[in-house]
Formats: structure tokens, sequence, C-alpha cells
């Protein structure tokens, strides 16, 4: 292979970018600061911009909002950053079909703010989603409470354009609420870390915005009230939009009342529904001995900003419903002082840990994995200093033979290490 | 091309002598699905218990290089379960345990074989269900389901089968035994449960499958309403949905399914009607109630001829029975149908149903509809007279010109019945050299001999063959290597 001088590519990022738009350096990636950043302004020049990465033999980390770069290993370089700032149109917005196809760029607020108008939404609300982009959404499979109703980005993502480690511009999936010709590439594609190809355009399923929403907090004396609670509405045709379960330290966090564990509900539909509905979470929440009260409907914001403003180490809990007490449990005996808050009625919670002790944390999280385990449950570290995740597995063990497809999947499409390397489970 | 000896004698150890079907009339019951214009009998059917046996199977044909065929109920709609290369069809009717029920949890496992209903039906007095509901429940397998992402009326509301699987266990075409997924909200790597659901055996067999079950809700309403023409009953669909309603289901019946269904069931819906809506809501029964008047409202401001409301559920009953039997009273006007399953973006319906009243015209052909119109999902049946010569060529040529208009709109081929060997040429009206190539090489991954239901999904196309390169971006000339 001929030596291609830095000189020779920071031309070439030019040329098909512009000049303003290609630096050298730019913000750092996980502590790393890349060769270059480059900004492109169509589908196309991104696409070109991997495409003679690859050709170079540079790695690409795609970079949205910057809100997730602590997720995964340390990459294992940084070349080219391709920041999709600049990608943020909405390309097509049809409100009648509750569909939008967006740039990757775009993030979660400015789509809201367009959608707003319409009486709709697109309900992805994990922390910090305003400033989230919409394509690092998809790539880190980023949820908050609204995924109790209306799923995760997974649920949502109807088609997806990307550029694969070649550059080639690929588009899987359908415009349409419905479709199933082919295989469903967008699965693949969302919590991939962008390392199967870097996501350009996402088309989107939308949700009509809840005409009335109300949300209360429930206070009980013992998690395994709260549980009780949570597994009463499961078990009822109550609809909620949240249900999502604080322990002591998050309430305090958040500024509500301290208790040993509390949920907070929220239904949103027609006004005469949310009034009858609230009879029945209160008569739920007070059979399983809790205490009710309304909360303004401010508390999501305010529960987002404490969320998102958190800089300790956060992880990420997938388990069942049914174990929410055991899990709170784990959390108190190997984390003491960290605080757990997520979506009770899935088993999706959020620790988070201020002061992380970084020697402890690999054995913690040994114990907290093994307890997950019996349920295939997951405990994935979402964002820790990179001196820490330098000592451990950030995303936990994949059983062997899921993850020789999965290998077989990044050596068939991206065989030379161009996307993200190093980042994604076993290293990938 | 027949089975050596020793795949007949190894299949025969690994699962006894009533576990293979070797006969040609056994084997004749195999040959297609409910698409009967693909027929092609496999060399063998055997009929496996456990995910043991399937990789047993799968490993002894892949030594051999047979091609494995898998098949559920045999009621898939695109010439799915059948063995144009012959082969080894693996059938799933042995495999219907439900595994695990796990309510707390809100999911079921369950092997491939079971039927749909069944599962519902499992757990319906405990008050739950299983929300996919393809109008096969009744017979089709949920290995089937997960097969073809199937779909089904209620899916406006609930999504697909692929919505509700939270995990799988199946035997990939390396012979491996993978178990991707689970009950657990989260999981580290590529989302596999996600990529394997819908590949119609192309990656391998299902052999056992963790659903979501959800809550029956408080209260159900159904609501017929009819219009005097089909594109004045898809404008009152468009202005439900802009409502921001959206109905558990959404289902259009026009003029000559009125007909065929009054003909076979009773006088269910109003004559004189050029369409009907089905409209159903579910959930809290004030949001029901509340939803339920604005939709009459919108459907009367729509210039509705009539709107009724189910008193109760047996006038609910008898507003679905036509809609549930409507496949069967085509009969009684038609020889012969075409299904077409292609979708137009919702707010396209208006469109789309014109022009199909053009084609129709064109080919002189009557089209009859029973379709979901809130998710833009059409179901023309083409009907055709397969006694005449040249009927059935020109039910092809409507079929094709229909499905080139509504992707022309911004469709998609296939729904909710999947690709299987009807629709695996139509994919390149959708998708580009670049993204067939992408499949192609997803499939290959799993199925690394081509050996797992081959012929299916994807099209003989030069982007599906190895060596394709698919053009990459022009890059400025002398930049780098």
């Amino acid at each position: 292979m001929a030596v291609t001088t830095s000189a020779a590519l920071t031309d070439g990022l030019r040329a098909i970018v512009g000049a303003e738009h290609v630096r050298e350096g730019g913000a750092p990636v996980d502590g790393t600061i890349p060769r270059w950043t480059a900004a492109p302004a169509t589908t196309g020049e991104a696409a070109a911009l991997v495409a003679l990465a690859h050709d170079a033999r540079l790695s690409v980390a795609p970079r949205g909002g910057g809100n997730a770069l602590e997720l995964g290993y340390p990459p294992a370089r940084v070349d080219l950053v391709l920041d999709t700032g600049r990608l943020d149109a909405v390309l097509e917005y049809t409100p009648e079909d509750l569909t939008v196809t967006v740039q990757a760029g775009c993030t979660a607020g400015a789509l809201a703010a367009r959608l707003a108008p319409r009486r709709q939404i697109l309900p992805l609300d994990p922390p910090g989603w305003a400033t989230r982009s919409l394509g690092g959404i998809a790539a880190t499979h980023a949820s908050g409470p609204l995924r109790h109703r209306y799923g995760t980005m997974r649920d949502l993502l109807l088609g997806v354009r990307f550029a694969q480690a070649d550059g080639v511009l690929t588009w899987g999936g359908a415009k349409v609420v419905k479709s199933v010709s082919g295989y469903d590439v967008p699965k693949l594609m969302v919590g991939a870390l962008g390392t199967l190809g870097v996501l350009l355009e996402l088309t989107l399923r939308l949700h009509p915005a809840p005409e009335h929403e109300s949300t209360w907090l429930a206070s009980f004396n013992t998690p395994a009230h709260a549980q009780e609670c949570v597994a009463a509405l499961l078990d009822s045709t109550v609809q909620p939009n949240r249900i999502e379960l604080l322990d002591s330290r998050a309430l305090a966090a958040c500024n509500l009342p301290v208790s040993a564990a509390a949920l907070v509900v929220s239904i949103g539909t027609v006004e005469s529904a949310v009034r009858a509905e609230e009879g029945l979470v209160k008569a739920l929440a007070q059979r399983a001995h809790g205490t009710i009260e309304t909360m303004g409907a401010s508390f999501w914001r305010t529960y987002d900003r404490a969320l998102a403003a958190f800089e300790g180490v956060t992880l990420r809990i997938g388990t069942v419903p049914a174990r929410l007490v055991e899990t709170l449990g784990a959390v108190q005996a190997v984390l003491p002082g960290a605080s757990v808050a997520g979506s009770a009625g899935l088993g999706a919670l959020r620790v988070l840990i201020a002061n992380a002790d970084a020697g402890g944390l690999p054995g913690a999280l040994e114990q907290l994995r093994a307890g997950v385990g019996e349920v295939d449950g997951a405990v994935i570290v979402e964002r820790a200093p990179r001196s820490i995740r330098e000592r451990l597995d950030p995303w936990g063990p994949v059983a062997a033979p899921a993850l020789t497809v999965m290998r077989a999947l990044k050596t068939e499409f991206d065989p030379r290490g161009v996307l993200n390397p190093g980042r994604f489970v076993g290293g990938l | 091309m027949a089975l050596s000896a020793s795949v007949v004698s190894g299949l025969q150890r690994l699962l006894g002598p009533a576990g293979v079907v070797l006969t040609p009339e056994g084997r004749l019951t195999y040959e297609s699905d409910m698409l009967t214009l693909y027929k092609a009998a496999p060399d063998a059917v055997v009929l496996p218990t456990s995910t043991d046996e399937v990789q047993a199977i799968v490993r002894l044909c892949r030594e051999a290089h047979v091609p494995v065929v898998p098949r559920g109920s045999g009621t898939g709609l695109i010439g799915g379960a059948t063995a144009p290369h012959g082969g080894v069809m693996v059938s799933m009717t042995r495999m219907t345990q439900i595994l695990e029920l796990d309510l707390a949890n809100r999911c079921a496992t369950v092997q491939p074989g079971l039927i749909n209903l069944w599962l519902t039906n499992a757990v319906r007095e405990r008050g739950w269900f299983f929300a996919p509901d393809p109008s096969s429940q009744m017979v089709s397998s949920i290995g089937g389901n997960v097969a073809t992402n199937a779909g089904g009326p209620h899916c406006l509301k609930y999504g697909i089968t692929t919505n509700h699987v939270l995990g799988l266990e199946a035997v990939i075409g390396t012979g491996d035994v993978v178990r991707v997924g689970g009950k657990a909200s989260e999981r580290a790597g590529y989302d596999l449960t996600g990529v394997m659901v819908g590949n119609e055996g192309t990656f391998g067999l299902v052999t056992a499958i963790t659903v979501r079950l959800l809550h029956l809700p408080e209260a159900v309403k159904t609501a017929l309403a009819s219009f005097a023409t089909v594109v004045e009953a898809s404008e009152a669909v468009s202005a439900i949905i802009a409502a921001g309603i959206i109905p558990a289901a959404l289902e259009m019946l026009d003029d000559a399914m009125i007909g065929a269904v009054n003909a076979a069931v009773g006088k269910v819906y109003p004559d004189g009607a050029g369409a009907v809506l089905l409209i159903e809501l579910d959930g809290p029964r004030a949001e029901v109630e509340a939803q339920a008047e604005r939709v009459a409202a919108i459907c009367r401001e729509r210039q509705a001829l009539m709107v009724t409301v189910a008193r109760d559920e047996t006038e609910r009953a008898l507003l679905w029975k036509g809609r549930k039997e409507a496949a069967g009273a085509v009969g009684r006007i038609t020889a012969a149908y075409l299904l077409q399953d292609a979708v137009v973006p919702r707010s396209r319906l208006p469109e789309i149903m014109r022009e199909m009243v053009a084609i129709s015209k064109r080919h002189n052909l009557l089209f009859a509809n029973v379709f979901h119109a809130g998710d833009g999902n059409l179901h023309p049946l083409i009907c055709y007279d397969d006694r005449k010569p040249g009927e059935l060529e020109r039910a092809q040529q409507a079929n094709e010109e229909l499905l080139h208009a509504c992707i022309a709109l911004g469709g998609t081929v296939s729904g909710e019945h999947g690709i299987g060997m009807d629709k695996a040429k139509n994919l390149p009206l959708q998708y580009a050299d670049a993204d067939l190539n992408f499949m192609f090489r997803l499939r290959r991954v799993f199925d690394p001999d081509g050996l797992m239901n081959p012929a299916k999904l994807l099209p003989s196309h030069p982007a599906c063959g190895e060596g394709f390169r698919p053009s990459r971006p022009t890059l400025p000339a002398g930049t780098w290597v």
C-alpha cells in the first residue's frame, strides 16, 4: 500500500466537505483527540468521507450530540470524527401518516419543536434527550421513562440510510408504518454503536401527543411494597405512559419527599379517561400500602435534567419487573451510596454512582451481572471515565454462540475495522 | 434430487420411522403453502420434537449439502413452505408446548409449532393476550408468525409480530444453536432477535420463542361506518388518524366484498354501500367512549351513509363476522384470485384506491377489497377465472401494475405476508443494488452454505450473488492511496 501523507488526506477531506468543515484535531472522543474532524452537509458527503477513510485505512467515529461518548470500551483508534451536526434537517414530515424522515444529526429537541404544532411526538426520552441527536439515540439504543408505553428506538425506527464501512450508501426498511419486505435491517443498526454502518437518515414512526396528562407520586415504606404496586398496575387495565421507580437517593436528588422507594406514574389520554384512571392508580397504590400525591406537569423535565446533569458513573441494568426488590438490594449491597431509577414496569433501571470506587467497580459489576444472568439480563456501563472503563468490561458477557454471530456480522460488514473499532461487545 | 440412502437412514435413526415422511403421497401434502401457484414437494418431511433433534437434522443436512425448509401450519401466502430445490422439510407440528408462562413479567416462552390463538386461550381467563392476530390465527403457528413477521387487523395499534418477540432460540445455518434476547429489558450486543424475526427460515429454524403478553383492555368498542365510495371511506381513514386517534383496528371492505360477505353469512353489512369501515377502539373505558364519539363524528363529517356502534358483544361479533369470513366468502364471486399485500402511506389511500379502479377497468377484472386501511396495507383480491385462457396472466399483469403504483407512492411490496418465492422478484422495485447486496451478505452470515430455505425472500439478481460490488461514492481524484 502506498503511504499517504497526512497533508494529502487533509486535502482529500477538504475536497469532499469544503475546507471550512474540516479541521485537524477536534473535540476529544472519550479522551482521544482525533486526527481530523469533518462535518458533512449531505449524506453523499458523509458516505464519501467514510469511503476515503476506508481506502486510507483510517478509523471513523460518528459523533452526534456528544452525549454518549463514554459508552463502550475506549476506542482502539480515533482517526476521523464524522460530526453529524450539519446533517440536521427534517427531510420529510407527513403528519397524516404519522411518519417523519430526518437526518441523523437532527436532535430530538429540534424534531419535537417541529412536531408540536401538529400535536405529534416521537416518544423517545433518554436523559438529556432534547440535545441528543436521533442518530445517536439509535446507535446507543438509549431510552427513558416513555419506553414503558411506546417502546424504544427499536420499535419506532421504520427505515434507515447508512454508509457501510466502505462508504456504500445503503437503505434498509421502509417509509411506511408496516413493512415486511426483506430483512429487518433497521433492527440490526439500533444499538450497534455505528459499528456496522454510519447512520445518516432515519424514518421514524410518530405518535399522537396525549391530549391530557397527569402524574402521581406513590411513596412506599419498603421496596417490596413498590414492587407490589408495580405488579398490580401491570395486572390491571390501567395504561400508564410511564411507571418510573426511584429509590430514596434518587428521590432526594430530584428534591422529592424521601421514602424507601417511590413510583412516579403518568397517564396520558383524553381528559375524562385520565380522571377515571386516576382513581384506579390511587386505589392500587394504597392497596400496596403507599401514599399518593399529584405532581405538577414539570416533574418530567426536572427528572430529565437531574439524570442528564449527573456526572458520575451510570449503569444500565436490564432485568424483569418481578425482580425489582432483589435488584435494588443487590445494588445497595455492592455499591452502597448509589441511587437507582428507571422503568419499573419493564425492569430497565439506571444506577447512578456519585463517587465510584474505581478499584471496586469491576467486582461490583461481576456480582450484579451474576444476579441478572438468570433472566438473561445485562448490566451495561452507560457512562464512566475512561480510566475506569479501561479496567473493566463495560458490556458484560455475551453467550458464545451469539457472540460468534456478532463477530461474523462485524467481519462481513466491516472487515477492516473502520467503524468505531474496539468499542463494542467483545471488542468489535 | 432424491436423498441419498445415508441421509434417509440418518434421519430415521434420529427421529424414528414415524418422524420421517418419505412416501410420495405423504410428501404431496407438503408441496405448497396456501399460495398454490408454487408447488414443489420436499424429498422428505421430518417431524422433530425438540431443539436437539432440529439441530441434529440441520447438521446432517449440512453435511450432505441438502436444503432445509421449515414449515409451521402451512398457512403462509407467499410460497414460503415449499421446496423448489427439494431437500428436507422440517415440520414443527410436534413442537407445540408452552414452555413457560410468566405473567408477572408479562411474557411466555413457547415452541414454534404452537398455534397462535392457543397462547391467548391459555392466558385469556387471567386477563392477558398475545397481540399479533393474523386472520389465520386459529391455525397458524407462532413459529410461522415469527418467520414471516406476521401482522393482523390489530397491528395498527399493537404493532406486528416483531414488536412482541423478546427472545429466540434457533438452529442457524451453521448448525449452531443460538439463544438471543430474552425476558430482560436490556442486552449487550447486536439485536439479533430483531434481525432474525421475519427471516422466513433463510437464517435457520426457530425452536423456541419468548413473547410479550399484554393485559386485556378494560373496554372494546366496535363501529361500522358505510360510505358511498371507497375514496370517501379512505378519506375518513386519513381523517381519523390525523385527529390523533389510533384505533385498535381500522378495516375496510369495498362493495364487491360487501356483496360476497352478505351472500355468504347473511346481511351483516348495508347493501348498496360502496365501502364500509370497521373501526375498533380499545383501552380504558372513558377513553374508548370519548374516541368512539369522535370517530363517529368524523365519519359523519366525511359523508358516511350510516354509522352503527355495536351495543354488546353479540353485535360486535356480528360486525367482525363478515370481516373474518371475507376470504371464504369470495368463493361466491370468483373461481380464483390473486391476493396483493402491498402498502402505501396511509395518506395516499384515496389515490391508490382511484388507481385501483383504473387498473381494474383496464384489465376488465373484478377487484374485491378487504384490508387494513388504518396502516395503508392493501389486500385486493384480484379475481380471475382459471378456466379462461389468458385470464391468470391478465390478473398477474394487473397485480404487477398495482404493485408498481404502490411503490411509486412511497409504499412497500409486503405489509405482513412476507416475500417467499412470490415477491422476491419485486424487491428490486423497492431496494437498490447496494441494499439487496447488504441483505444477501446478512443472510450469508447466518447461512454460509445457502441451504436454509433456498430460493426464498431474496431475488436471483446480480446484487444477491457472490462477488457483486455495489457502486461507491465518487471521491475527489488524487487524494489518497
